[in-house]
């Protein structure tokens, strides 16, 4: 089954606009959804929950459609968007007995594993807490009520690389049993590279590509070449940029031709972002 | 709708909003402006009650538990129905000693009967009628609102005060021999009561309509 299926969403803002956004996540893995700042990360999650009217398209998650089982699925969804700064002078034990109050499924002794396993004092004021303790306690509550498909919005920015790579290690045991899914947003490209499945690319409000990790990295070519090869690749080339040896350019795989004399290599996703970036500024 | 008016009332609204209703007491000073009692509510409670929302960004996590927008209006409207029938309660119960605290006391303003109570409560249907369509605009900014739905309810009160003291019929129904018809005077409260419910209710579908395009 699908965890998450979106279909042709549109919104349009005076100065932005999500342009058919479509993409799928099978249960059981982890998405990274990765975009520069301001691509449409966080509107098309917002619009994925109901949160801002899409214009047009249809969001599934779990095989129904949120905009018909709206309370329903979000006793099954657990998300964080940005950090938790809600009620921050209040403790952690205070915020918990409001929160499990509108889950039906809510399951106290999970809670509680998740406090000792996350090392979270319930004692402690929402504003006491580091970035990372504020995700973990955030994923605490969405498990806590059986959450089956868990969304964030950048959850590992601002964290130190070590809550980072804990925080990585915790989503990819989450996703073992095969039931939870997980689609977070990210600029952070290494984080991607070490947990996630299958990557969804958007840039500039429109979904460039998602699909499996590396049939997504092996899509591109990065190109290397001495500035009179680039007349022959020019006009493929999604955006390129000269420096004194030549110059580096992003090829789709199926326009480099291998028999070239340019040295051409798997670029990283970060590559891939930059590039993309660039084509816009051109 | 139950848990969201749980979440309000312990965590959004500042026990502090409970006990203002004590200011209740100050229907003990005789002769006074009552009117001035329940504004307080208005006056106080209100914008700081909804600049702890922004403050908190209640607006966010309300949002991300699971219940509909339209829950969200209602589960808001009920919690300051609540307070508001807190300050009515409290300033009743020593409205009612204060008249037996000063028996034949001549009053130039309305006596605290219970007709008086229905225009206050009229006047707390004027002040929902614009508070909250106009708060649901946007859901976090108060600012416009609170002053449109004030001055609507002090205009109310100054109005029908003045009309207390100006026009013998008006004065007779409140103050003078109309004072004494408990029949009458019930039937006044009864009337107001009925304008305070159809107001906030008004109020709570304009101000489900706004907010189901309000994006978040």
């Amino acid at each position: 089954m699908l965890a998450l299926d979106i279909k042709n969403l549109n919104k349009s803002y005076p100065t932005f606009q999500l342009k058919d956004v479509s993409f799928q996540l099978g249960q059981g893995y982890i998405m990274g959804f990765i975009g520069a700042n301001g691509a449409g990360k966080t509107t098309t999650i917002k619009s994925m929950l109901n949160m801002i009217q899409p214009d047009s398209g249809e969001v599934h998650i779990l095989g129904r459609n949120i905009a018909e089982h709206e309370t329903g699925l979000k006793q099954e969804i657990g998300y964080a968007l940005g950090g938790f700064d809600f009620y921050s002078r209040s403790k952690i034990k205070k915020l918990t007995s409001v929160v499990k109050g509108f889950y039906t499924n809510w399951d106290d002794e999970t809670y509680y594993s998740y406090l000792r396993r996350f090392k979270l004092d319930e004692n402690k004021k929402i504003t006491e807490l580091s970035t990372g303790m504020k995700v973990k306690y955030n994923l605490a509550l969405a498990l806590s009520h059986g959450s089956k498909l868990i969304i964030l919005d950048e959850p590992t920015s601002g964290l130190d690389p070590i809550a980072r790579d804990e925080l990585l290690d915790i989503f990819q045991n989450l996703v073992v049993d095969g039931e939870i899914s997980i689609l977070f947003s990210t600029h952070i490209t290494s984080d991607l590279e070490k947990c996630a499945d299958y990557i969804t690319f958007i840039d500039n409000g429109q979904i460039i590509n998602s699909c499996e990790k590396e049939e997504f990295v092996e899509s591109y070519r990065l190109l290397n070449g001495a500035e009179s090869q680039l007349n022959q690749v020019k006009e493929q080339l999604i955006s390129y940029k000269k420096n004194s040896f030549g110059f580096t350019g992003l090829i789709h795989a199926q326009d480099y031709d291998p028999s070239s004399d340019i040295k051409a290599a798997t670029p990283s996703l970060e590559e891939i972002m930059i590039y993309f970036a660039k084509k816009e500024s051109i | 709708m139950h848990n969201l008016v749980m979440k309000d009332l312990k965590l959004g609204v500042s026990p502090l909003f409970f006990f203002m209703p004590l200011l209740g007491a100050l229907m003990l000073v005789p002769g006074w402006l009552y009117f001035i009692v329940i504004l307080y509510f208005c006056w106080i409670t209100v914008p700081n009650m909804f600049g702890g929302f922004k403050a908190q960004n209640d607006l966010l996590f309300t949002a991300m538990m699971p219940v509909t927008k339209r829950d969200i209006v209602k589960a808001r409207v009920t919690v300051v129905v609540i307070l508001e029938l807190l300050h009515m309660v409290v300033a009743m119960i020593f409205g009612m000693i204060s008249l037996r605290l000063y028996p034949g006391f001549k009053y130039i303003f309305f006596a605290p009967h219970l007709g008086f109570w229905g225009l206050c409560f009229v006047m707390l249907g004027i002040f929902n009628l614009i508070f909250i369509p106009m708060y649901y605009k946007t859901a976090y900014k108060f600012g416009g609102a609170m002053l449109a739905s004030v001055t609507a309810a002090m205009l109310f009160a100054g109005i029908a005060q003045w009309l207390g003291i100006q026009n013998s019929y008006v004065y007779d129904l409140f103050n003078g021999a109309g004072a004494e018809n408990m029949g009458l005077q019930a039937s006044i409260l009864i009337a107001g009561i009925v304008i305070f419910t159809i107001f906030t209710m008004v109020a709570n579908q304009i101000a489900v309509k706004r907010f189901l395009k309000v994006e978040i």
